[in-house]
């Protein structure tokens, strides 16, 4: 007797102990991720910028004023040589290497100065221009020891500027790290998620009213219960090759060629094709919640005069919202984090401006960040963690309104 | 409520999306060695005038590209394929099969195949032969044994043969076993000059252009900054890798001499380092009339591909000035490709 409380006893604590490992051991592993990231990715966030004075008028740099508010002002100033006096600019404040310590866009930063205000044109200022990728790896202390020496002498003579990195949050994809911005890629995403709700969300709910309160209970609907449970197990890429096939593709029925229904690379192939991936999710946790609304409900309802279409808009669905909604944003959380689909169908594309609209070629945030990882400069290590810090910083928004929906609509039986 | 409302939206959306082709942007896949100076350039040409269309970019691999550059003309298809080799004649009769009509072919500049070791590593000094008896399946037609790079040659110090690489999908293993492999094969085997005269063009791809499998070579996956990684943690290994890499990453690692010839920008470009491979561009002409900006993009191209450029500092290696002036000359000619120069 008192040997198997003991043994009850062991099994308890063996149980304790297993448990607490296991989310000891998954905290630890997120909290490795988060670390690294964090430790990685902050750099991405700052910007290293230098205070360039610069003298267009006693350079010869001419521009006739009247033509600086027309559209036709940026290929004036280009073809009047700015790039080249900013550079000249460079050399002359920073040293003979001048040019190399100013990132490449830099002139585009005078451009628009100057197209604010073309009084810079007449007199001597001091602009902040971005510094290049190479002075900023040598300012993170990984570069040549000439470089380096560089560094030390303009923070002597103040001229370095560090501040919180606007462009990475408002400007999109760039060959050179220190002028790249992820709001391409999150406004991508975000048309791309806007897509998926809009066709996953509908279609999703009424399939699953339609099987929960109406579909008589036969071989076909076990037999349609079965694909759906299928099909939220099918793996992201094959609904990349569908889509590939039946959006993108093209068919030629009686001589005629019926040509790709959507365009290539946009948010809205995207967000179907997505649609359709996350729809079984969204039909198996809408089903689950409207099974969770007692029989007494309905029967209430049904029993003061309530025709069934109004039972169930009226009184199941809002009390199976909570729930409803739970799943569609685990299922549009996936849905963001997801590659492989958006991979085939083109998305996976450099692309210098954001979207305009869900037809414009886009890019999505984890894409992104698979192509800052393949990147050869050093400078995209930090902004690919960086990138990845904002794609967890917007999952988590989704999962933090998930709870926040639950705990506010939940109702306690 | 809610649903049919989101529903009728949906459908309002889908029938906005028929009207997607009106101006189209410029559009670009293939090689993803080529797709850092084709970003480049797209970078320039949308800086150059603020408002215009942003070219879209896609990196997909040569052989990937080429298919999808030859499936047809019209909105849907792409205009410029991005190439890492020369197009094949089958790939071109594909072309004209889908009515693609006149291609341009524009050299932008070379490309090394670049062999390299971490600082700390042992400063090797190899052979194409040495490379060819280190790497290859059938060295000399019996299957490889070699464990050391001493096995492989005297001179050489005993450590373990690890090579990181590219997988086989990739251009650049295909540059690889082209440039240095099979050329190591031709010196080190006497029989192989015979063979590639056979009639059995599989006997001297055995033996002289599969890669061994049995450990040596790590295939590291198209993503070459996981082979620099390996490299600065694994001192004793090699890594084969693009050019521009390399010159990335001049402060960890060096390039392993071949034939006492390091890579450089100067010997790769004069031919000297046997890993130097053209990159192409092929452009449809029909394309040319239908995409506004799309000649204008090609001859930006041709202003950023000089010594000097942008493009060398990105690490592409200048093509000869006479070629650069025929490519310029095609651009602004719109010479078509002869498909009778195409194997």
């Amino acid at each position: 007797m008192q040997r198997r409380i003991r043994r009850r006893y062991a099994a308890e604590r063996r149980f304790r102990v297993l448990g607490a490992g296991a989310v000891i051991l998954s905290a630890a592993f997120l909290g490795f991720l988060l670390f690294t990231m964090v430790a990685q990715g902050w750099r991405g966030f700052t910007t290293t910028e230098l205070a360039l004075p610069i003298d267009l008028h006693a350079a010869g740099f001419h521009v006739e004023r009247a033509r600086l508010n027309t559209p036709a002002a940026d290929l004036a100033l280009a073809s009047a040589g700015l790039e080249d006096a900013v550079e000249n600019a460079a050399t002359s404040a920073f040293g003979p290497d001048g040019a190399t310590l100013i990132a490449p866009s830099a002139w585009t930063v005078l451009r628009a100065a100057v197209k604010r205000d073309p009084a810079i044109l007449e007199r001597r200022t001091v602009v902040r221009v971005p510094a290049s990728t190479a002075f900023d790896r040598a300012l993170a202390g990984e570069g040549t020891p000439a470089m380096k020496a560089t560094v030390a002498r303009l923070q002597r003579a103040g001229m370095v500027v560090r501040g919180f990195n606007w462009t990475f949050l408002s400007e999109s994809d760039s060959t050179d790290p220190v002028a790249v911005g992820i709001w391409g890629a999150l406004k991508g995403s975000l048309l791309t998620m806007a897509i998926t709700f809009l066709i996953a969300f509908p279609v999703g709910v009424l399939s699953a009213i339609y099987l929960e309160e109406y579909a008589p209970k036969n071989r076909w609907t076990d037999l349609i219960e079965v694909s759906i449970n299928n099909l939220a197990a099918v793996p992201s890429i094959i609904f990349g090759l569908l889509g590939l096939a039946v959006f993108l593709g093209t068919w030629e029925i009686g001589g005629r060629v019926f040509g790709p229904m959507l365009p290539r690379s946009a948010p809205l192939v995207g967000g179907v094709t997505l649609a359709l991936m996350i729809m079984p999710v969204i039909v198996i946790a809408s089903r689950n919640a409207i099974k969770g609304v007692p029989p007494s409900i309905r029967d209430a309802a049904l029993g003061i005069g309530a025709s069934p279409i109004q039972v169930v808009f009226h009184h199941v669905l809002p009390l199976a919202m909570p729930g409803i909604l739970t799943g569609t944003i685990i299922g549009m959380a996936r849905a963001l984090g997801e590659t492989a689909p958006l991979l085939l169908i083109g998305m996976r594309a450099f692309i210098v401006t954001p979207p305009d609209g869900v037809t414009d070629p886009a890019t999505v945030l984890p894409v992104q960040i698979f192509l800052w990882s393949d990147e050869v400069s050093r400078g995209f290590v930090e902004k690919t963690s960086a990138a990845i810090l904002v794609l967890l910083a917007v999952l988590l928004a989704m999962n933090g309104l998930a709870i926040y929906l639950r705990n506010k609509f939940e109702t306690r039986w | 409520m809610l649903g049919r409302l989101a529903l009728i939206a949906s459908a309002t959306l889908a029938l906005c999306a028929c009207d997607g082709n009106a101006t189209r942007e410029i559009r670009v896949v293939g090689s993803s060695t080529v797709y850092p100076f084709t970003t480049a350039v797209a970078e320039a040409f949308v800086n150059a005038r603020s408002g215009r269309t942003a070219p879209v970019i896609e990196s997909i691999g040569s052989g990937a590209g080429l298919r999808r550059f030859c499936e047809g003309v019209g909105a849907q298809f792409p205009d410029i394929a991005n190439a890492s080799r020369r197009m094949t004649r089958n790939e071109y009769d594909r072309c004209q099969a889908n009515k693609v009509g006149p291609i341009e072919e524009i050299v932008i500049g070379l490309d090394g195949v670049a062999l390299a070791e971490s600082n700390q590593g042992p400063k090797l000094q190899l052979s194409k032969r040495d490379i060819y008896r280190a790497l290859a399946a059938n060295p000399g037609g019996r299957p490889n044994q070699a464990r050391t790079w001493r096995d492989v040659n005297p001179a050489l110090p005993a450590i373990p043969i690890l090579v990181m690489g590219p997988p086989s999908t990739s251009g650049t293993r295909d540059a690889f076993v082209e440039l240095m492999l099979a050329p190591g094969c031709l010196e080190a085997d006497p029989e192989a000059e015979a063979l590639r005269a056979s009639a059995d063009p599989a006997q001297f791809d055995a033996r002289c252009h599969r890669i061994r499998d049995d450990g040596p070579y790590v295939d590291k996956g198209e993503n070459d900054n996981l082979i620099v990684q390996g490299l600065a943690q694994n001192p004793n290994a090699l890594g084969i890798f693009g050019y521009s890499y390399l010159e990335e990453n001049q402060s960890r690692l060096h390039g392993v001499p071949i034939g006492g010839v390091a890579p450089s920008y100067g010997t790769i470009a004069d031919g000297r380092y046997p890993g130097a491979r053209p990159l192409y561009l092929y452009v449809k002409t029909r394309h040319l009339k239908a995409v506004p900006g799309l000649k204008d993009f090609l001859l930006l191209y041709a202003n950023l591909w000089g010594p000097t450029g942008p493009l060398v500092k990105r690490g592409l290696i200048a093509a000869p000035e006479t070629m650069r002036a025929t490519m310029t000359d095609r651009i602004h000619r719109q010479i078509p490709l002869d498909p009778a120069d195409l194997k």
